[in-house]
C-alpha cells in the first residue's frame, strides 16, 4: 500500500473505532450490567463494573423445584432455568437438523435436477416472505391446538424451519446450480448411485454454503420471541426467550439480564466461529447472481 | 425424483402457511370475533372499506411508511459503508468484521429485552435518572412516545445494518476484482468509481437486502411490541393489527389490515426478481 499522509490514516482509524463501538457497545453494556452486584447497580458507574460477580448468573440456577428465596415469596420467585436451557438446545438443534435436511433436498432438486419451471418454484418459495406475520399466530395457534401440540416444543419445530427455509433453499439451490457438474457425472459414470454421489461429492464441496444456511437458520430461530412465548404456556416447557419474558423486572431484575447473556453469548460464539464460512458461503451462492 | 425431494419442504411450508393464510383471508371478509355471540357473518369488503375510510388507518400507514423508509435507507447506507470498509485489507480487519457481524448474531429475542431494560431502566439503577432525562427531553420535543419509537428504529437499524453489511461484503467478494482494477485505471475520482461501478455491480445484493429489510420492517410486531411494552403511541400496521385482534377482539378488521400490506410487498418482490434474474435470462 502506498504511504498516505498521517491524517488520512488517523481518520481511517477513527472510523474503524467508531464502527466497532457502534456495533459492540449495546452488547457490552448488557454484559456489564449482568456482572454487577445490586449495590453497584444502584450506586456505581453504569459503564464499567469494578467488582464483577456472578451472583446474578448463580441466581438463575439455584433454588429449583419450586423452593423460593428467603426474602419473601413475592419478591423472589425461582425459575426453572435449566429446563429452559435444555428446551432451547432441543429446539435449536431440531430446527437446524430439519431445516438443513429439508432445504438440501429441495435445493438439490431445484438446482441440480432442474424440473421444468424450477426458477418459478424457487421464486414461489421465496415469495412466502411477503406473508405478514402480524396476526398469523392466531390461526397458527388454532392449528397447533388441532394437532394437539399446544404447550409442546414440537410446535416450534413446525414453525421455526418455515422462517429460514425460503432463504436456505434460495442460496443452496443457486449454489448447486452453478457447481461444476463434471466430477459428479464422472462418479455417476463410474457406477455410483445419485445418493452416493451426493453425499460423497456434492455435500463436501458445499460446506461453506451449508454453514451459511445453518447460521442463518440459527439466527432466525434465536430471534423469535413471540411464537415461543405464545405457544409455550407452562414454565417447564418454555425456551429461554419465552421464559425470560415472564420474569419480573423488580429489585432482582439483574437475573434476567444474566439470562440474556447466557442465551446470547453462546449463539454469538457459534456464529463467530463460523463467520468466515458464512461469508464464503453467501459469496459462493452469489457468484454469477442467481 | 425432483418433486419427491422437493415435497418435504413444500409440505412443511404449506402446512404452516396455507391454513393460517387461508383463515386470515376468509376472516377478513367476515365479522368474526371471539367476543361476539353467534357465528361470524359474511360482510364482504366492509372490513377493508372501514379501514380505508378510517383516519387512524392513514396515520398508521404514514408511520409505517416513514419507519420503513428511514430504516431501509439507514441500513443500506450503513451496511454498504461497512462492506466497503471491510472489503479492503487493513490491520485488525478480522476483529472489526466480527464486531460488524455481532449485532445480527446477537439473538433479537433477548436483545429486545436488553434494549428495553437499558433504555427504560427500572428506578433502581445508577443511570436511570440520566435515561429518564433523555426520554423526557425527546418526548417533550417530539410528542409523547417519540422516545420509545426512536429506540425501535435504532434497534432495527443496529441489527439490520449488520446483516446487510455482511451480505454486501459477500456480494463484493463475489464480484471479480478485475472489474474494480479496470475502474481504478479508468477514473481517478473515488466518488465516480463508486457511483458507476460499485453500485451497479452490487445492485442485486442491494435489492435483496432492501427486500429483506422491507419485509422485516413492514411486518414488524414483536420488536415494536416488546420495546414499547405494549404502549403503542406510534402504531405501525403490524402493532395496530395485533392490537385490534388481541385487545379489541376484531379479527375481521385486523386480518384486512394485515392483508392490505401484501400487494406492496409483492410489488417489491417482483422488482427484486427483475434485478436478480435479468442478466441470466439474457444469457440463456
Amino acid at each position: 500500500m502506498n504511504p498516505r499522509p498521517w491524517w488520512t490514516r488517523l481518520g481511517f482509524s477513527m472510523l474503524v473505532l467508531l464502527v466497532t463501538a457502534y456495533c459492540v457497545f449495546p452488547v457490552y453494556f448488557v454484559l456489564v450490567q449482568s456482572l454487577k452486584s445490586a449495590e453497584e447497580d444502584v450506586a456505581g458507574n453504569p459503564l464499567i463494573v469494578l467488582r464483577p460477580s456472578f451472583e446474578n448468573f448463580e441466581e438463575l440456577f439455584e433454588a429449583r423445584e419450586g423452593s423460593r428465596g428467603f426474602v419473601g415469596a413475592a419478591l423472589r420467585r425461582s425459575y426453572p432455568f435449566l429446563d429452559w436451557l435444555g428446551n432451547t438446545l432441543f429446539v435449536f438443534a431440531g430446527t437446524l437438523a430439519l431445516t438443513l435436511s429439508l432445504s438440501l433436498a429441495a435445493a438439490y432438486a431445484l438446482g441440480r435436477l432442474q424440473p421444468p419451471g424450477f426458477r418459478w418454484w424457487r421464486r414461489a418459495i421465496f415469495a412466502t416472505y411477503v406473508i405478514p406475520q402480524t396476526i398469523l399466530f392466531v390461526p397458527l395457534y388454532r392449528m397447533v391446538l388441532g394437532l394437539g401440540l399446544d404447550d409442546n416444543l414440537l410446535a416450534l419445530l413446525l414453525v421455526y424451519p418455515t422462517m429460514a427455509l425460503p432463504f436456505c433453499i434460495w442460496i443452496l439451490s443457486a449454489y448447486f446450480q452453478h457447481l461444476p457438474r463434471d466430477i459428479e457425472e464422472a462418479a455417476l459414470i463410474e457406477g455410483a448411485s445419485r445418493a452416493k454421489a451426493f453425499f460423497q461429492i456434492v455435500l463436501p464441496m458445499s460446506r461453506p454454503v451449508i454453514v451459511a444456511a445453518g447460521i442463518f437458520t440459527l439466527g432466525a430461530a434465536a430471534s423469535d420471541f413471540m411464537i415461543a412465548s405464545l405457544f409455550l404456556m407452562s414454565g417447564h416447557n418454555q425456551t429461554i426467550p419465552a421464559g425470560l419474558g415472564t420474569m419480573e423486572v423488580a429489585l432482582d431484575e439483574l437475573a434476567p439480564v444474566a439470562g440474556i447473556n447466557l442465551m446470547a453469548l453462546p449463539v454469538v460464539l457459534i456464529s463467530a466461529l463460523f463467520a468466515r464460512g458464512y461469508v464464503r458461503g453467501l459469496t459462493a451462492a452469489m457468484v454469477e447472481g442467481s | 425424483m425432483a418433486y419427491l425431494l422437493l415435497s418435504p419442504a413444500l409440505l412443511l411450508l404449506l402446512t404452516v402457511l396455507a391454513y393460517p393464510v387461508g383463515w386470515e383471508i376468509w376472516t377478513s371478509f367476515t365479522s368474526y370475533s371471539p367476543l361476539q355471540e353467534g357465528g361470524a357473518g359474511f360482510v364482504g369488503l366492509q372490513n377493508y372499506r372501514q379501514q380505508i375510510e378510517d383516519a387512524q388507518f392513514w396515520r398508521t400507514v404514514t408511520v409505517t411508511v416513514v419507519y420503513t423508509v428511514v430504516t431501509i435507507a439507514a441500513k443500506l447506507t450503513l451496511g454498504l459503508g461497512f462492506a466497503l470498509l471491510l472489503s479492503r485489507p487493513f490491520r485488525g480487519r478480522a476483529l472489526v468484521f466480527l464486531a460488524v457481524f455481532l449485532p445480527w448474531t446477537y439473538p433479537a429475542s433477548v436483545a429486545v429485552m436488553g434494549w428495553y431494560w437499558t433504555l427504560s431502566p427500572p428506578i433502581t439503577t445508577a443511570y436511570s435518572a440520566f435515561m429518564g432525562q433523555v426520554k423526557h427531553g425527546v418526548d417533550g420535543a417530539l410528542g409523547g412516545g417519540a422516545w420509545v419509537f426512536l429506540t425501535v428504529t435504532l434497534f432495527n437499524i443496529w441489527r439490520g445494518s449488520s446483516f446487510i453489511g455482511v451480505l454486501l461484503l459477500a456480494g463484493i467478494n463475489a464480484i471479480p476484482p478485475e472489474l474494480f482494477e479496470y475502474a481504478l485505471l479508468e477514473s481517478k475520482s473515488p466518488w465516480q468509481r463508486f457511483r458507476s461501478v460499485t453500485v451497479p455491480l452490487l445492485k442485486p445484493f442491494l435489492g435483496l437486502g432492501a427486500f429483506l429489510s422491507l419485509t422485516s420492517a413492514f411486518t414488524d410486531v414483536a420488536n415494536v411490541w416488546m420495546l414499547t411494552a405494549g404502549r403503542i403511541v406510534f402504531p405501525v400496521l403490524g402493532t395496530q393489527a395485533y392490537w385490534l385482534a388481541i385487545h379489541a377482539g376484531q379479527f375481521g378488521p385486523a386480518s384486512a389490515l394485515s392483508l392490505l400490506l401484501v400487494p406492496f410487498l409483492l410489488g417489491a418482490l417482483l422488482l427484486l426478481f427483475r434485478l436478480f434474474d435479468a442478466p441470466e435470462r439474457e444469457a440463456a
